[in-house]
């Protein structure tokens, strides 16, 4: 009998073999755990009430209660997580490997239901947590729809503010102009209730507006590129934020506001749902192995039959069309858009989501944005220091890993769902 | 061993329960919403300074006396970037999070104006001190502010021209993306072509944020024939503007709007500004009472003169005192104090702020006295005129 | 015609900022490759070493230690912080560029872009959120020459940017060292084979960039005299603008597209209604690129860059 392994050893290799779904449903019992006992805990831990971003705020503002949070922490999440996914590794497995002989829509739905569950009962905490999330996942959008430019296609396209902005604006005009009353037909035309039926068509002019917007810097593209190009698209940024300053129809520099309460977490979550699965299909798919040809070397896709001109103008127009659904969902989330919003500063913002998580990659725009958010978020309390820890990671994770976090990965929704372990033990 | 791990966080878990029970004496908490970083970090830091300076006496006088009994105050101070997002998480996170009893802020219209509809939403009261923008205030309840409007601002130094001056034509020169000096610009431009007849602001010119250039501008403006150059432009771009207009041959009267108000403005202007006009809230130099002390405090704290932005978030934060001292006695329950509050600020009247008298009376915008000040031969602010609604 | 005769006077003196920044760019471009995205934040920390060290040679000649005329102190301040704020850019080369020499370039510009943010913040926490003013060293004098104004600051910026740009370029012609970075612009891989000293000439042209930028910022100062952190965010993207609009990597070009910038931006205001300003200025960058794709003097896909 060989001697026992290390227990953190064999820790590891059990946790390697639960699934997603097993994570999944750990992650739903500890948030529904928090929901339910979440407030006496804390209070019986000694924190004034639930922690909002994993302790991390309240460590940074009262450093003597670090102990506390992370005991919070802990027996809320880690402790729950654990045990739920270790223990039912065997049930998970086999639940996962029997869904995967369905057709693939199943698994991912059963698999997406799980994770908004998760999502929503965390969020039904307190709703600063759901503003974060929804600001998060409009900020995975972006950077998703970016990454398709500068990753996949190797440009370095500086006007995403800008069909966001177009995105944002032309969403606003439509349901503020149908659903509020007092402005731009006197009168509501429509119902109120009839604005979440509309809210998806009108999401979808938003971002066909910016995919207009996108010719603009799409065309030049076809005979420059590289810093060329950069300066294209930054010259279409200033253009589409003058433009939006000098519009009285938009108000200007006032911006707009009253937009009605359509988006929801739901609304967002499956938005965002809908970006990834279709980025991910769409950098997949030959137009995306051209993307990359054409980012390697123009020439040579030109001489193996790549249309470059085709594979340009359909990455921008796609790109664009992303953040301006994203752009439309930012400014109904927040009620209110102006054209200072999108300037440089949001624009640095982005392209730092894009490089920290990794170019080339889906993952690495999800975790890219989620990471840059959430920090930003937690590390507020830290007030103006932020602006100095923030930039210093970045520039570590640039030494390090010049690409990014996860760069050039490919998202296998099959590989990610799949059963870690047989039914009969085997791997 | 592992049932030892767990027996001993259960342990833990038992000690600290016992020891560091959460202190649960009633506070009232207030949020500063401010910003710190971000475009205008100057705003960020006369907010924080002004309110901590009020937090300073509510301490010395050991808290706020609400009926018969005194609380102690929290101030939660965050940092809204000068962005609008950023306002308005941080506007749900103190409300939902830090359960403040009120708002003081956000001070800039971009971010006042989204942060005015959560706080409504949440029926927090809120007030933001220095947002000019009719939208901040509109059909929202529970948000105030505590400086006058442009649609009233605009007139008053389109009317104090014309009857001072006797001019006809006038030129405006503004920033056309920040809706502050735009929308005065826009205010002063009608009330001067009611007065006056159409065409009577001969030149209606605008730069961009951050630009440092005016001389285009100004050239044109010279050669309009205007007699009197009325620009609504921050303290940092005043300097420029005025040293420019001289350096290209401009001799005639330039008047400002409140946001001169700065001891900034003379400082990085020099003598170029002294013998120009502007309306504004106070006037610093001939401050008498409260205001002077105001002055002096901050001024010995922080080492210059406090901007308006810090004497309005002042008169704020007094606002806020009163309101809360108004309500007669806290219930304890968030959701009806902050009601109580509401109320309890609807109805301010005649507050004798260093800024100026306020009354509310049932509505969110106060009805407040504009002071006509001149930069006088030795940089001082002295007061020249006063100009009630 | 005075009124376009006046606006030629500013659109110089605007100009000549572009100019000096788009240099400072385009030094580094034809070496590395590579936009430094701190620059424009290089020429905001050199406005501000200028106030400061101008601020102590006032003191210093007031108390009487240095008893030196108001324009030798400019004199003085230009070089002292020129000289300073290349050490800021060779920090900045070494803690933010070095170590990405084989990386992509874009994790570069990310870098650089994030050495700016500290370097805006850093400012923020050191000397607070107020503005400074430059202090006024020579007196303003102004020149009525028929309608059209000049002042005495106006012709020493320009004459000192252009004095400065004529120093590079017989620098770059004329010296061993300006020798090794025209060869190294010429062949990064080649040329450090035949014992050029690869990270000095870097590390050379970062602080020669840098002490553009430097100028730049007090020259700045000098006519505007107010400076904030933020300053150098904007600035630094449109004179990005001008260094590649005038052909990457090549001086003549840079300064001639910052002087083109500055015309462009001036002029529009002056023809167009001023609100329309970037738009109708940036639309015009916008079409010269669509025309000419590769700016006034540069190259399509060639390894030759000009210095």
């Amino acid at each position: 009998m060989p001697p026992p392994a290390p227990i953190s050893r064999t820790f590891r290799a059990r946790c390697s073999r639960v699934p997603l779904l097993g994570w999944l449903s750990g992650a739903l019992a500890a948030v529904v755990l928090e929901r339910f006992v979440g407030t006496p805990l804390a209070l019986a831990v000694g924190l004034p009430k639930i922690p909002a971003l994993f302790g991390i705020d309240i460590m940074l503002k009262k450093p003597l209660l670090i102990p506390n949070a992370v005991l919070y922490t802990v027996l809320i999440y880690l402790l729950p997580i654990a045990a739920v996914a270790l223990s039912t590794a065997f049930l998970t497995n086999r639940l996962a490997g029997g869904l995967m002989k369905l057709p693939v829509a199943v698994p991912v739905a059963v698999h997406l239901g799980l994770l908004y569950a998760a999502l929503h009962f965390w969020a039904d905490v307190s709703d600063y947590r759901s503003l974060v999330l929804k600001l998060t996942m409009i900020a995975i959008m972006l950077t998703l729809s970016l990454n398709v430019i500068n990753g996949y296609m190797g440009e370095f396209s500086c006007s995403h503010p800008g069909f966001m902005a177009l995105g944002a604006y032309c969403a606003s005009v439509v349901t503020v102009g149908l659903f509020v009353d007092g402005n731009y037909f006197g009168i509501a035309l429509l119902p109120g209730e009839t604005g979440p039926f509309l809210f998806p068509i009108d999401l979808v002019a938003g971002g066909l507006l910016a995919a207009f917007g996108a010719l603009f810097v799409a065309i030049p593209s076809f005979r420059t590129r590289g810093d060329y190009l950069a300066i294209i698209s930054l010259a279409f940024l200033f253009i589409v934020k003058s433009l939006i300053e000098n519009f009285e129809f938009v108000r200007g520099p006032r911006g707009m506001s009253g937009q009605p309460d359509l988006a929801g977490l739901p609304t967002v979550f499956s938005w965002a749902v809908l970006c990834v699965w279709s980025i991910n299909n769409f950098v997949r798919s030959t137009v995306g192995k051209a993307m990359n040809a054409v980012r390697d070397n123009e020439m040579a896709a030109e001489a193996m039959t790549v249309d470059t001109r085709r594979t340009k103008i359909v990455a921008f127009l796609f790109a664009a069309f992303w953040a301006g659904v994203a752009g439309g969902l930012f400014a109904h989330v927040l009620r209110y858009v102006n054209p200072g919003t999108f300037g440089i500063q949001n624009l640095a913002e982005v392209l730092a989501m894009v490089y920290f998580g990794g170019l080339n990659s889906v993952y690495g725009s999800i975790v890219g944005a989620v990471s840059i958010s959430l920090l930003g978020e937690a590390l507020r309390p830290l007030e103006i220091f932020k602006w100095i820890i923030i930039p210093l990671l970045l520039i570590l994770v640039m030494i390090y890993r010049p690409t990014g976090l996860i760069a050039f990965k490919d998202l296998e929704v099959a590989t990610l769902l799949r059963p870690k372990q047989g039914p009969d033990g085997e791997r | 061993m592992r049932k030892g791990m767990l027996f001993g966080v259960c342990i833990l878990v038992g000690v600290m329960a016992f020891s560091t029970g959460w202190a649960k004496e009633p506070t009232i908490k207030i949020g500063i919403n401010a910003p710190i970083t971000g475009d205008i970090p100057k705003v960020g830091e006369g907010t924080k300074f002004a309110a901590q300076l009020w937090l300073e006496d509510v301490k010395a006088a050991g808290g706020i006396a609400v009926g018969k009994k005194k609380y102690p105050v929290e101030l939660v101070i965050e940092d809204n970037e000068s962005k609008a997002e950023s306002a308005v998480k941080v506007t749900t996170k103190m409300i939902t999070e830090d359960d403040i009893l009120v708002m003081v802020g956000p001070q800039a219209s971009k971010q006042a104006v989204p942060a005015a509809g959560i706080a409504n939403n949440y029926k927090t009261p809120m007030i933001t001190p220095w947002s000019t923008n009719p939208d901040s205030t509109k059909d929202k309840p529970y948000v105030f502010r505590a400086c006058f409007l442009d649609p009233f601002q605009g007139p008053v130094v389109a009317n104090f021209i014309s009857n001072e001056f006797k001019f006809k034509k006038a030129a405006v020169l503004y920033d056309v993306a920040s809706d502050y000096p735009k929308g005065l610009a826009e205010f002063f431009k009608k009330a001067w072509e009611d007065t006056h007849g159409k065409g009577s602001v001969v030149a209606y010119e605008s730069f961009t944020t951050k630009d440092t250039d005016f001389s285009s501008q100004l050239t044109k403006i010279i050669n309009s024939g205007a007699q009197v150059l009325f620009t609504p432009q921050y303290y940092n771009e005043v300097a420029l503007i005025v040293q420019q207009a001289h350096q290209l041959g401009w001799k005639k009267p330039i008047v400002g709007s409140d946001s001169w108000g700065s001891a900034e403005t003379v400082k990085l202007c020099g003598k170029d500004c002294y013998g120009a006009f502007f309306s504004t809230h106070y006037a610093a130099a001939g401050a008498t009472g409260d205001t002077k002390k105001f002055i002096d405090r901050y001024k010995a704290k922080h080492g210059y003169v406090p901007d308006d932005v810090a004497a309005l978030t002042w008169d704020a934060m007094m606002l806020v005192q009163k309101a809360i001292q108004g309500t007669g006695g806290l219930t304890g329950d968030l959701k009806k104090d902050r009601d109580n509050v509401r109320t309890a600020l609807s109805q301010v009247k005649k507050f004798k702020g260093i800024t100026g008298e306020m009354t509310f009376a049932g509505k969110n915008d106060p009805s407040k006295c504009a002071v006509i000040v001149k930069i006088s031969d030795t940089g001082e602010f002295t007061f020249y005129k006063s100009v009630c609604p | 015609m005075a009124i376009f005769l006046q606006n030629l006077v500013n659109s110089l003196q605007w100009g000549s900022f572009y100019a000096l920044i788009a240099l400072g760019y385009s030094m580094v471009y034809s070496i590395l490759m590579l936009f430094n995205f701190a620059h424009g934040d290089i020429f905001m920390v050199g406005g501000y070493i200028g106030v400061g060290v101008s601020f102590g040679l006032l003191a210093l000649s007031s108390s009487g230690i240095l008893a030196i005329p108001n324009w030798l102190i400019l004199v003085l301040t230009i070089l002292f912080s020129m000289f300073l704020t290349s050490f800021v850019g060779m920090i900045v080369e070494r803690v933010g560029y070095r170590p990405l020499r084989n990386a992509p370039r874009a994790s570069a510009a990310i870098t650089g872009l994030m050495i700016g943010i500290i370097l805006e913040t850093g400012n923020l926490i050191l000397l607070g959120a107020r503005r400074v003013s430059f202090p006024s060293l020579i007196e303003t004098a102004t020149y009525d020459l028929g309608g059209v104004f000049v002042t005495n600051k106006k012709i020493m910026i320009v004459a000192v940017s252009l004095l400065l740009t004529l120093a590079l370029h017989q620098f770059i012609r004329r010296t061993k060292w300006g020798m090794a970075m025209r060869a190294m612009a010429f062949d990064f891989v080649a040329v450090p084979l035949m014992g050029v000293p690869v990270n000095k000439v870097i590390a050379l042209t970062f602080g020669i960039g840098s002490a553009l930028a430097a100028a730049a910022g007090i020259l700045f100062g000098i006519a505007y005299p107010v400076l904030d952190p933020y300053m150098g965010v904007l600035f630094g993207w449109k004179a990005f603008v001008a260094a590649i609009l005038g052909g990457r990597g090549s001086i003549l070009g840079a300064t001639l597209a910052g002087f083109l910038l500055g015309f462009t931006e001036i002029f529009v205001a002056m023809i167009f209604p001023s609100t329309l300003r970037d738009l109708i200025a940036y639309s015009i960058i916008l079409l010269i690129l669509t025309f000419r794709p590769h700016g006034f003097f540069g190259e399509p896909y060639s390894a030759r860059l000009r210095l």
